[in-house]
């Protein structure tokens, strides 16, 4: 049997990994790891691995989570062997493509006017990257003659954007989402990409989420305080039950009100699927408003008849139907239509929900109008379907989120997480 | 586990150790119908212990789950004593023993032998209550506020089961070990059907299996079958005296293993279901005949 202090060394370094991966690994799982280990010592990986998992990981995304860095971490004797080779091979590779990339990026035979960062960005990229990225500075080539700061400023940008399209697939990719469990990984995948015969698996999602949602709220609001108001007639006849003593005293519940939730929907191109799934959810939800409104917005807007709501064939017919389909965004437009509208639909016990990517002709009037809506609304709160990394890139977005609460929802994680947050709100 | 019929793999006898061996409540998710209670159940068998079972629904509280007090023999005490000199006694017998409700929770942590609790359905139960909980797995103790904090005469193995129809907290999961359950594979499936089920003809067993195995994978069937469904569908088939599961078998007895409208109108879009809808082209039905 080992040493138990080298276990209690490597299973505190394997903690502090977990909890970088957002485990909640503290000392009492790494106390139980260290008597299973010194149990069941490190001979069978597969025993151990079961075994540590059932410490660490308290829920079916944990285990996900545990695995991959239980793998990692405690690598088998052939999986060293493999990654041994894997490293030889790509250190040699990187090697010849260094040496390539020498030739490569060159002007007039000088080296041209690069970062060593961005050279060894270019020693690293798959090779039809590289392709491309020559094709493109051999076809402005003759350009460098007539002016050298124009054509290098012009392989910089290109450089720039070849590296953010190659993030950005990576990102869509959702590395490991398709090993996980399917009504797992659903859940982490971009609502954009799904197929068509995913819908009804995210539909089941979101109807599962959900009910888990309006039961948490209905069972917080039935134990949300009382009020101060004795409730005689309960009291009285809960007294019955012990012969007229009052025992327990019974207090009448606080009365819940419930707000008004305006929902704005950009329905143009891209973002359809978006708003479909989006309305979707937030109609399951019957505990977070009393009363709702729907408006429809592209370069116009329509407000959204109920019954359209039902299911997302007619949705699709109804937006295609009312003329607002494939057509430009104009919020601004929309917004001072729906603040004009009379009677007013905005008011102080109101929470507007937008559900736009923020991309829109005449930004400052959108903002303008933004900022008036707010004055009228209770509250607002926006639905982004971009990832919250690529704010930043949209001045639109980082206008927005200024003013208002910005929420990033292109998975239905965060959209749950935006629900519950609208819910709650 | 074998001798009280359970199929298990290695996984489970592992975390079952595990759990054991840390003392740990025991925490187990996964779809209805797979088997979680029933591990419950076979744990006391092989362990020789008592189940002590607590069934969590909306609105269980301390009074249903912990303990109440008798008040009908309060009063009824309090009348009889009312002529008695000792007045600083009676309040002090009132919240004794002799007037203490024992339920689930109370009667597991006092019994002598050590037993199994199992607290099934705890998504059930409301968020209150799950905190209620966390005294009793952290600390094996309870706390009545008349008579002080009781702590376990012998530590019970509790074993918590929920279908994840709300997520549970951090608080709680922290506390216990956890086991996943999912659908079974071919093999384990057949093995649980010619377990439960000898009588049933062993090829319409696998067939029913890799039916039911279909269904689980497919993307239009919304409420993937259970074990539970498995069994009632193979049993049905038997008692109806079928011996092989065809289409035409399959569309009368489908009701036994798809719950919902959606599921049924969706299986006659799926093809290669069950032998003889294949055209004989395949190579994993079961066994059937193609000749």
């Amino acid at each position: 049997m080992a040493d138990p202090r080298v276990y209690g060394a490597k299973l505190s370094a394997f903690s502090r990994m977990l909890r970088l991966e957002g485990l909640a690994a503290g000392p009492r799982e790494t106390e139980d790891a260290c008597r299973i280990l010194i149990r069941l010592g490190l001979e069978d990986r597969d025993l151990v691995k079961t075994a540590l998992r059932t410490v660490y990981a308290k829920s079916l995304e944990e285990q996900g989570i545990f695995d991959r860095v239980f793998d990692g971490f405690f690598l088998s004797e052939e999986a060293m062997r493999q990654l041994a080779r894997e490293q030889a091979e790509n250190d040699r590779r990187l090697e010849e493509n260094r040496r390539q990339a020498q030739q490569d990026l060159t002007l007039n035979g000088q080296p041209m006017n690069l970062s060593d960062t961005q050279r060894e960005v270019y020693a690293t990229m798959p090779e039809e990257m590289r392709e491309k990225l020559r094709s493109f500075m051999d076809r402005y080539r003759q350009n460098a003659e007539r002016n050298q700061d124009l054509y290098n400023n012009f392989i910089h940008s290109v450089f720039q954007k070849t590296l953010m399209e190659q993030q950005i697939k990576m990102e869509d990719a959702a590395v490991g989402c398709a090993s996980m469990d399917p009504e797992v990984g659903i859940l982490y995948r971009d609502i954009s990409q799904f197929q068509d015969h995913e819908i009804p698996k995210a539909i089941d999602t979101i109807q599962k989420i959900a009910r888990q949602i309006n039961s948490e709220l209905s069972a917080k609001r039935k134990n949300r305080g009382r009020s101060e108001k004795l409730d005689f007639r309960r009291t009285i006849r809960k007294a019955l039950e012990t012969g007229g003593t009052f025992h327990r005293l019974r207090y009448r519940k606080k009365r819940q009100r419930k707000k008004h939730l305006v929902l704005l929907c950009d329905v143009s191109g891209s973002m359809v699927q978006f708003s479909e799934f989006a309305l979707r959810f937030i109609q399951s939800l019957n505990n977070t408003s009393d009363s709702s409104r729907v408006f429809l917005f592209s370069e116009d807007m329509v407000e959204a008849d109920p019954f359209s709501l039902q299911n997302m064939d007619l949705f699709r017919t109804y937006v295609k139907e009312s003329g607002i389909y494939g057509r430009g965004t104009d919020l601004g437009s929309a917004l001072e239509a729906l603040c004009a509208l009379r009677p007013a639909v905005l008011g102080e016990s109101t929470t507007l929900l937008i559900l736009s990517d923020t991309k829109t002709v005449d930004q400052p009037r959108a903002i303008r109008a933004l900022a008036q809506a707010k004055h009228l609304a209770g509250q607002i709160l926006w639905l982004n379907p971009i990832p919250e990394n690529r704010w930043e890139y949209l001045k639109s977005a980082k206008g927005i989120s200024s003013i208002c609460t910005m929420l990033s929802c292109n998975t239905l994680h965060a959209l749950t997480a935006a629900c519950k947050r609208l819910a709650k709100m | 586990m074998d001798q009280a019929g359970y199929i298990y793999d290695d996984t489970l006898a592992t975390v079952l150790a595990v759990s054991l061996e840390l003392g740990r409540p025991l925490l187990i998710e996964g779809a209805a119908g797979v088997g979680k209670t029933e591990i419950a159940k076979v744990m006391a068998s092989a362990l020789g212990r008592e189940l002590v079972r607590l069934q969590c629904y909306e609105g269980l509280d301390e009074s249903k789950a912990l303990y109440e007090w008798n008040y009908q023999k309060q009063l009824l005490s309090i009348q009889l004593r009312m002529q008695s000199q000792d007045s600083h006694q009676l309040p002090r017998d009132l919240f004794s023993d002799e007037f203490l409700l024992e339920r689930p929770l109370l009667k597991s942590i006092r019994s002598e032998k050590p037993v199994v609790l199992l607290i099934d359905e705890i998504d059930k139960a409301d968020e209150e209550f799950e905190a209620f909980l966390l005294e009793l797995l952290s600390d094996m103790q309870v706390t009545i506020p008349e008579s002080g904090t009781i702590k376990a005469k012998s530590v019970p193995f509790v074993v918590l089961t929920s279908n994840r129809a709300r997520p549970l907290s951090e608080a709680l999961r922290r506390r216990c070990a956890y086991l996943y359950i999912p659908y079974p594979d071919l093999d384990k499936e057949l093995a649980i059907l010619r377990t439960k089920l000898p009588h049933v003809d062993d090829r319409l067993s696998a067939q029913v299996a890799l039916a039911v195995q279909k269904l689980r994978s497919s993307d239009v069937i919304l409420k993937k079958p259970s074990i539970a469904e498995s069994l009632d569908w193979a049993a049905a088939l038997d008692a109806l005296g079928i011996a092989e599961l065809t289409p035409d078998a399959l569309r009368s007895t489908a009701g036994f293993v798809l719950k919902n409208e959606e599921d049924l109108a969706a299986l006659d879009t799926m093809e290669d279901l069950v032998p003889g809808s294949c055209g004989g082209s395949c190579s994993h039905c079961g066994g059937h005949d193609h000749g």
